[in-house]
């Protein structure tokens, strides 16, 4: 049975609405990835709006989501009390993410709907939300899904669903940061590949698709060290020593045009034939739906 | 309110809609580097090999019923119907997209640049 990986919301940081970004859109992170009726949630980001519009068109209309939340940044939740479901007593949404000092992901959802932020109350929702665990790897309607965890200040985590030999995987905010080994700058693009994190390439290890954050080219990089995102040419390096097939840049810059993000995308497609891999890559792009 | 006043009014109203009303379009170059423009005018153009296809496509490479082009609301959406050879959207290969001026669509042989007015 195929997967299908749609792109609700691929903007970092903020919602940037703007002419320069109608393509590859201005809403914050969210991805649904879906194996037959499994609807899995990767963050609930502005983008998560019109997927909640969209999840009450289809017939049936899914009645149990999973929603995995990397982490807890304004960017990657802001979009939960405006996710439709979220009002209907008839949907039950299982949250999953990381508890840090014993407070869930959950916990802050609810805390972003107090009174001071949001006129409806957590408690008021219809919906039936519960707080799961993954527990590292956890079955989910025949889907495997695990968790491992990304470099980014405060913490984060990536997602990995696989299913009858498909793999995507969800790994944004992340920051590949670059060694004095490595060439940095690498103005021509000719370096050779930058080392990454052994962890990181194991668990990615052979996806059909990878989703990484890419937010920078390596000047944009140069300037944000330690703000917990990457260059698209590490993002590269790192999805040609995973052998994966293929990457989505995404967690795009918000002053970052479409026109900067085609530029990325071709640099990225240069860098790959030039270490002679069979790399697809894009940039993850709004109402795009990719069937794996 | 003046009778002038009511015609602006009535003018701007019609104007807002006509503007909210976006067209669209595919514009198709052939082998000879000659185009062909396809004003999209259904809510939903069948794109294949087929005869009863709104917009047929000769390739053998192209299925019956390949892909679909559906106008929904402002946005125009591309779906491919399940075809052996699939629907590239800028050189990627995807399942659906909501298109935006400028794409180049292709279709088995067939190349599409997509325009919204």
């Amino acid at each position: 049975m195929a997967a299908f990986v749609k792109f609700w919301g691929t903007r970092g940081s903020i919602p940037t609405p703007a002419s320069w970004t109608r393509v590859y859109g201005g809403n914050t992170p969210c991805v649904e990835v879906r194996f037959g009726d499994t609807v899995f949630i990767c963050d609930a980001g502005s983008g998560i709006r019109e997927l909640g519009k969209d999840l009450l068109k289809r017939r049936p209309a899914p009645k149990h989501l999973h929603l995995l939340i990397s982490h807890t940044h304004w960017d990657h939740i802001q979009g939960f009390p405006y996710f439709a479901p979220v009002y209907l007593p008839s949907t039950q949404i299982r949250v999953y993410g990381r508890h840090d000092n014993g407070v869930s992901p959950y916990q802050l959802l609810s805390g972003q709907m107090s009174s001071d932020y949001f006129p409806v109350s957590f408690k008021d929702l219809g919906a039936s939300i519960a707080d799961h665990d993954l527990g590292g790897r956890k079955m989910i309607d025949g889907v495997a899904v695990s968790a491992f965890p990304l470099n980014h200040p405060g913490g984060c985590q990536a997602y990995c669903f696989e299913k009858e030999g498909r793999k995507i995987v969800y790994a944004t905010d992340n920051e590949l940061e670059i060694g004095a080994w490595d060439v940095f700058p690498d103005p021509d693009n000719k370096g050779p590949l930058r080392r990454c994190p052994k962890a990181l390439i194991k668990a990615m290890q052979g996806a059909d698709l990878l989703i990484l954050d890419a937010q920078y080219d390596d000047k944009e990089y140069a300037a944000k060290r330690k703000w917990g995102h990457s260059s698209c040419y590490s993002a590269t390096d790192l999805a040609i020593q995973a052998k994966a097939k293929s990457l989505a840049l995404f967690h795009h810059d918000p002053e970052s045009t479409d026109r900067a993000i085609d530029e990325k995308v071709q640099w990225c497609r240069q860098r790959a034939a030039a270490h002679g891999a069979a790399l697809n890559i894009m940039a993850a792009r709004e109402g795009v739906e990719l069937k794996i | 309110m003046s009778n002038a006043e009511a015609k602006m009014t009535a003018t701007i109203r019609i104007l807002r809609r006509e503007r909210e009303r976006r067209r669209h379009s595919l514009s198709e170059f052939e082998g000879d580097g000659t185009q062909r423009l396809i004003t999209l005018t259904r809510e939903e153009t069948v794109m294949g090999r087929s005869p009863d296809a709104h917009l047929r496509l000769s390739s053998k490479r192209a299925s019956r019923e390949h892909a679909f082009l559906r106008v929904r609301g402002n946005d125009c959406v591309l779906v491919d119907n399940e075809s052996r050879n699939g629907v590239i959207l800028n050189g990627v290969k995807v399942h659906s997209a909501v298109l935006h001026d400028g794409d180049v669509i292709q279709v088995a042989d067939n190349v599409f640049v997509y325009h919204e007015d």
